[in-house]
C-alpha cells in the first residue's frame, strides 16, 4: 500500500510539466512549490560471513544482505530479489517569502520506508530564514534542519546533486541526522581572489525515541536516542574547480531503553562526543573527484570511528562514469569495519532527470563473534530527479 | 573503415563541443557599480551559488546564451549547473538565480539594482549597463 502511495507520488510528479524549475502557488511568487525525488531498486547478487556464503540470519534480516541506509534502515535482502522500497523517496519543499529579506521553508519527505515515523511523511527540514538585503552575505536560520556533519549529510536525499545511486554508507549513517535549533552562516569572496568562503556555526539538539538505528541493527529492544548540546562549525573554501571543507562538532550523546515502570535505563548517558570531517572535492575539465576523511570519538569510552572515501569519475558528455572506494572502521574491539568499492554510472539522460547504475562490492572486515551483514555484490538502479 | 571512424570522430567531437557558438558574451553590471571588472571565476560563483558579492540575473532555461555562458565561464553544463543549485536550494543555503526570458529584460534587471550581474550578447549592451566582463 505504501508503495503504491509513493509509485503514484511519483507518476503525479512525472505529470508536472518540464521545465517548471518551481511551481508558484500564489500570483505574486512569493509562495513556491519545488521538490526531488529517488526511484531507487537494488538487488543483492550473492553475499557471504564469516568465509561462508550459507545464508544467515543478524538480527530480523535474512542475509545475505546488504545496508545501504543506516537513517531508515534500509536493507536489500537477496531473497527478495528486486526490492524498490528500502530507499526510494519523493520530497517537496515549500517557500513562503514575507520580505526579500525573511522567509519560511518547509520540506517533506515521504519514504516507501520509514520505521523511525511508522512510515508517515516526515517533515525533514522547517526553519525560517533570514538575510538582510543590505547584508547578504549573512544568513541566520531557525527551526529544524539536517545537521550538516560530512559533506553530504545535509543532502543526502537530494539523489540529483551527486554522482552517485547514494553517498557511501560506509561514511553515511548515524541515529540522528537532524537538528532543532539555530544557525549562522557567511559567506563571502576574499578579496578580490578568485576563491570565496563560506563559514557556518550552528547549535541545537534532537531526541528520536525508538530510533530504527539503534532498535533494528543494534538492540532489538525499543532503543531512544539523543544528542543533545550539539555545537558545529564548517569552513568551506572554493575557487571553482577545487574545493575543501572542514568541520566540527561536538554533543552530548545518550541512549536508553524504557524500563517497565517508565525509567530511562541508559546505556550511555551526556557522554562527550567529538565529530570532525575534512573533504575535498575537485570538478575539473571532465574530472570529478571527490575526497573525505571523518572521525567519531568518545575518547573516554575509546569509542573512535574513522571513515574515508574516494571517488574518481570522468564525465563524457551526459555520462559519468566512477570508481568509488569507502570504509570504516572502529578502532577498538570487537572492531567493527567495512570496505566497499563502488563502479557507478550517471546517465543525465532528460532535463532535470538522471539514472544511475551501480555495483557494490562490500566486505565486511568486523571481529564480532557472529555474522554481521557479511559481504555483499549489489547492483543498484535509481532514477532520480527535481522539479 | 576509417573513413566511418573519422565521421563518427567528428561526429562526437561535435557533440562534445556543443555545436557551434552564439554572439560573443558581455556580463554586465549596473552601470553604478563601483567594481571595474571580474574574473570569469569570480562571476561563476556569483552564479553558482558560493558568492553572494552580487546578485545573478538568469536567461531562460534552454536559451542558447546561457548555455554558452555557463560553458564558457563555469564551464558546466546545464545538468550540472541544476545539480549545484538542487544542493543548494533544499539545504537552505540560498536560491537559483532568477530568470528572465530576453536579454533585454536581463538588461532592464540589472540597470534597476546596484548589486545585479547578468549576461547578454555583445551587440545589446548599451549605456544603461556596465560591461564587466567579455566572453569571446
Amino acid at each position: 500500500m505504501k508503495q503504491i502511495r509513493l509509485a503514484l507520488a511519483i507518476a503525479v510528479l512525472g505529470m508536472i510539466p518540464m521545465g517548471a524549475s518551481a511551481i508558484d502557488l500564489d500570483e505574486s511568487g512569493s509562495f513556491s512549490m519545488t521538490g526531488f525525488y529517488s526511484l531507487t531498486g537494488a538487488k543483492v547478487l550473492s553475499g557471504s560471513a564469516m568465509g561462508s556464503s550459507d545464508a544467515w540470519t543478524y538480527q530480523q534480516f535474512k542475509c545475505p544482505c546488504a545496508i545501504q541506509n543506516w537513517e531508515y534502515v534500509g536493507v536489500y535482502e537477496q531473497d527478495k530479489g528486486f526490492q524498490f522500497d528500502q530507499e526510494s523517496l519523493v520530497g517537496v519543499q515549500f517557500r513562503k517569502e514575507f520580505t526579500p529579506s525573511l522567509s519560511l521553508v518547509a520540506q517533506l519527505v515521504a519514504r516507501a520506508k520509514n520505521p523511525n515515523y511508522n512510515s508517515s511523511p516526515t517533515v525533514d527540514w522547517a526553519y525560517a530564514s533570514y538575510s538582510p538585503v543590505d547584508a547578504p552575505e549573512w544568513t541566520v536560520q531557525a527551526g529544524r534542519q539536517r545537521i550538516p556533519l560530512y559533506y553530504y549529510s545535509d543532502y543526502l536525499y537530494i539523489g540529483y546533486s551527486y554522482p552517485w545511486v547514494r553517498p557511501a554508507p560506509d561514511v553515511y549513517g548515524w541515529p540522528i541526522y537532524a537538528y532543532d535549533g539555530a544557525n549562522v552562516s557567511y559567506q563571502t569572496q576574499l578579496g578580490k581572489s578568485n576563491w570565496s568562503a563560506s563559514t557556518k556555526i550552528w547549535a541545537g539538539g534532537f531526541t528520536q525515541n525508538n530510533d530504527a538505528y539503534d532498535t533494528l541493527i543494534y538492540y532489538t529492544t525499543p532503543t531512544s536516542h539523543s544528542w543533545s548540546n550539539i555545537v558545529g562549525a564548517s569552513l568551506s573554501l572554493t575557487n571553482g574547480p577545487f574545493d575543501v571543507r572542514a568541520m566540527v562538532m561536538t554533543y552530548k550523546d545518550s541512549y536508553w531503553q524504557d524500563g517497565a515502570d517508565g525509567t530511562k535505563n541508559y546505556l550511555i548517558q551526556d557522554q562527550p562526543t567529538r565529530i570532525m570531517g575534512l573533504s575535498a572535492n575537485l570538478d575539473y575539465k571532465n574530472w570529478v573527484i571527490r575526497t573525505e576523511v571523518d572521525r567519531f570519538e568518545q575518547t573516554s569510552l575509546n569509542f573512535i570511528y574513522n571513515y574515508a572515501l574516494l571517488g574518481v569519475g570522468y564525465s563524457i558528455g551526459d555520462f559519468t562514469p566512477m570508481i568509488t572506494r569507502s570504509q570504516y572502521t572502529t578502532a577498538a574491539e570487537p572492531i567493527e569495519a567495512r570496505q566497499t568499492t563502488m563502479l557507478s554510472l550517471r546517465w543525465n539522460f532528460r532535463k532535470d532527470t538522471a539514472l544511475k547504475l551501480q555495483y557494490d562490492i562490500s566486505t565486511d572486515r568486523s571481529h564480532y563473534s557472529y555474522p554481521f551483514f557479511g559481504d555483499s555484490k549489489l547492483l543498484s538502479i535509481s532514477l532520480q530527479g527535481t522539479f | 573503415m576509417k573513413r566511418i571512424f573519422r565521421a563518427l570522430l567528428g561526429l562526437s567531437l561535435f557533440w562534445l563541443v556543443g555545436g557551434t557558438s552564439v554572439a560573443e558574451v558581455a556580463v554586465i553590471g549596473n552601470a553604478k557599480a563601483t567594481v571595474g571588472t571580474l574574473t570569469a571565476e569570480q562571476i561563476s560563483q556569483v552564479f553558482l551559488g558560493t558568492s553572494n558579492d552580487f546578485k545573478p540575473v538568469d536567461q531562460a532555461e534552454g536559451a542558447p546564451i546561457r548555455t554558452e555562458f555557463y560553458k564558457k565561464v563555469a564551464d558546466k553544463d546545464a545538468a550540472q549547473v541544476k545539480a549545484i543549485w538542487s544542493r543548494l536550494a533544499f539545504t537552505g543555503k540560498g536560491r537559483p538565480p532568477k530568470e528572465y526570458g530576453s536579454s533585454a529584460d536581463v538588461k532592464k534587471a540589472v540597470s534597476e539594482d546596484a548589486r545585479s550581474i547578468g549576461y547578454i550578447e555583445k551587440s545589446a549592451v548599451d549605456a544603461s549597463v556596465k560591461v564587466l566582463l567579455l566572453v569571446p
